[in-house]
């Protein structure tokens, strides 16, 4: 007797459970948790880090993260406007610089302000130390991809928000920055927030430069206290860390857009 | 191109000459030659694709004339050494689509240009904004978001807006097209308020009643030139050519 789809799909779905149950079953009976304890979640390993993974860490990933950013929307402001320029060399420059640093890895420009900056020019380093490198590095990665976001969120508002502040007698720069980029901005919000929580991802590359004890990020910190104690827990720890700044970045980017929709 | 064939009439608020525009290949007004007086309204009426919103995005350069003349109050905007904003601060224009800033209130909506443009300071700018607002009907509304308004609010909103630069003439681009029936007498009442005034109006419209009612002059365009202009009454009931008769048998 054939059977109607519903309950086909019913019995389909009970198997897969079983499945999953079982698996987790072995998973779980297979695994030496007083090992996983103190390999993963060894309580005084994780106590012994603090309070330096948060008030030194903690702290310079988000400073990396907050100046790289800053001067990357900055640049990508800048850069989205050229390209939509209607002068040509400006909206060359800006395609050639924004794919240049889209398609080389974050790690190489890194390496080219630390290493190949006083190279290229003796005697001459990027001002400002760590900080000042991984700012530059940062932006000009973050900037190129923020660029095309930009130009897409200005190119998504209705072209009668331009003819309306024209027709008010707005000249064309007073229309942009007071009409249309303050609703591109509301348009592109989700996309900048991904960006940003890459960036600080991308923050652990400042390792490159070397650190100290005052200017160790998360990664770095985290991979010091791996090698000293052959211990899986500091991962755990600045895994957590990490997440300690998307979670509430993510939450907090939710609740403006949620006002920004309201008032659309 | 043709020259420009005549100098401008002393007195007319908008004056056009051999206007001539091309999207590209297409020839969208092929020699518009056209006057609004002070004070005067002007409805413009003809199907879509006549050209009409080009005549109208014209007189305040949103669309760049390829070749002719255009004054305002005597001042020839074609000229390209002319200061285009200052000029527009002088043109009110109203939009089919609103065309409200949504991320502002609606106060703020009627002050920023007043503060950028005309700088004023904050309160005259809030004045200003407030007597329009009353003007139109909306005092009630100057804290709430665009979004929140009705089509008919938003308009008369966007119409406070644009008399809040104090404007020497206003001109309409199909104000009421995007509105639901009943909410097109609102619109329409603000704008018999204004012509009774005395505001100078260039309308853009298939409202034949607003036309009939308010109207100095209609014309009525098809193909990107001029077919017939009169007395609204007169064209209306005995349109003289057959492409406006056979236009108004549609439309009526």
């Amino acid at each position: 007797m054939a059977m109607s789809p519903r309950k086909r799909a019913r019995i389909s779905r009970g198997v897969q459970y079983v499945v999953l149950a079982l698996v987790v079953v072995a998973v779980v009976l297979a695994t030496d948790w007083a090992k996983v304890k103190n390999d993963f979640f060894n309580p005084e390993i994780a106590r012994a880090m603090f309070p330096d993974v948060i008030i030194v860490a903690l702290k310079n990933t988000i400073i990396y993260t907050a100046c790289g950013f800053t001067f990357g929307l900055g640049l990508g402001l800048v850069l989205g406007l050229m390209r939509l320029s209607s002068v040509g060399p400006y909206r060359w420059m800006a395609t050639v610089f924004i794919e240049f640093f889209r398609g080389v890895p974050a790690l190489v420009v890194f390496l080219a302000l630390s290493v190949g900056v006083p190279t290229a020019f003796p005697g001459y380093t990027v001002p400002g130390d760590v900080l000042g490198i991984a700012t530059l590095a940062l932006g000009m990665v973050g900037g190129a991809y923020m660029a095309e976001t930009i130009r897409a969120g200005i190119q998504a508002v209705p072209k009668g928000q331009t003819e309306a502040a024209r027709s008010l007698g707005m000249s064309g720069s007073r229309a942009m920055i007071s009409i249309i980029i303050p609703q591109a901005f509301r348009i592109i919000l989700p996309p900048l927030t991904n960006e940003l929580i890459l960036l600080t991802k991308d923050s652990s590359l400042v390792y490159l430069l070397g650190y100290t004890a005052s200017t160790v990020e998360l990664t770095s910190f985290g991979r010091q206290t791996l090698n000293q104690e052959k211990n899986m827990t500091p991962i755990i720890v600045i895994s957590l860390c990490y997440l300690l700044i998307t979670v509430p970045l993510s939450m907090v980017v939710r609740r403006m857009e949620a006002r920004a929709g309201r008032a659309r | 191109m043709s020259a420009a064939t005549r100098e401008t009439r002393t007195g007319a608020a908008i004056d056009v000459i051999e206007l001539h525009k091309y999207f590209g290949d297409n020839e969208v007004l092929k020699g518009i030659d056209f006057h609004v007086d002070n004070g005067q309204v002007v409805c413009v009426i003809g199907p879509s694709g006549s050209g009409k919103s080009t005549l109208l995005k014209c007189v305040n350069l949103l669309e760049q004339p390829t070749s002719g003349r255009i004054f305002v109050e005597g001042d020839e905007i074609t000229d390209p050494d002319v200061d285009v904003d200052s000029i527009r601060s002088r043109i009110g224009m109203v939009f089919q689509q609103f065309n409200l800033f949504p991320h502002l209130t609606v106060l703020r909506n009627l002050t920023i240009a007043q503060q950028r443009v005309k700088k004023r300071g904050k309160d005259e700018a809030v004045e200003v904004a407030r007597r329009n607002l009353a003007k139109v009907g909306l005092s009630e509304k100057e804290k709430a978001y665009p979004a929140h308004l009705s089509g008919g609010q938003q308009q008369r909103a966007a119409i406070a807006r644009a008399l809040s630069m104090d404007p020497d003439m206003m001109l309409f681009d199909e104000p009421t097209s995007a509105l639901d029936p009943e909410l097109v007498g609102d619109v329409l009442g603000v704008m018999k308020d204004l012509a009774a005034e005395g505001m100078t109006m260039m309308v853009v419209t298939h409202e034949m009643g607003f036309a009939r009612e308010v109207g100095d002059k209609l014309v009525f365009m098809d193909g990107g030139i001029i077919v017939e202009e009169g007395d609204p009454r007169e064209v209306l009931a005995k349109p003289q050519h057959e492409r406006t008769r056979s236009f108004l048998s549609k439309v009526l």
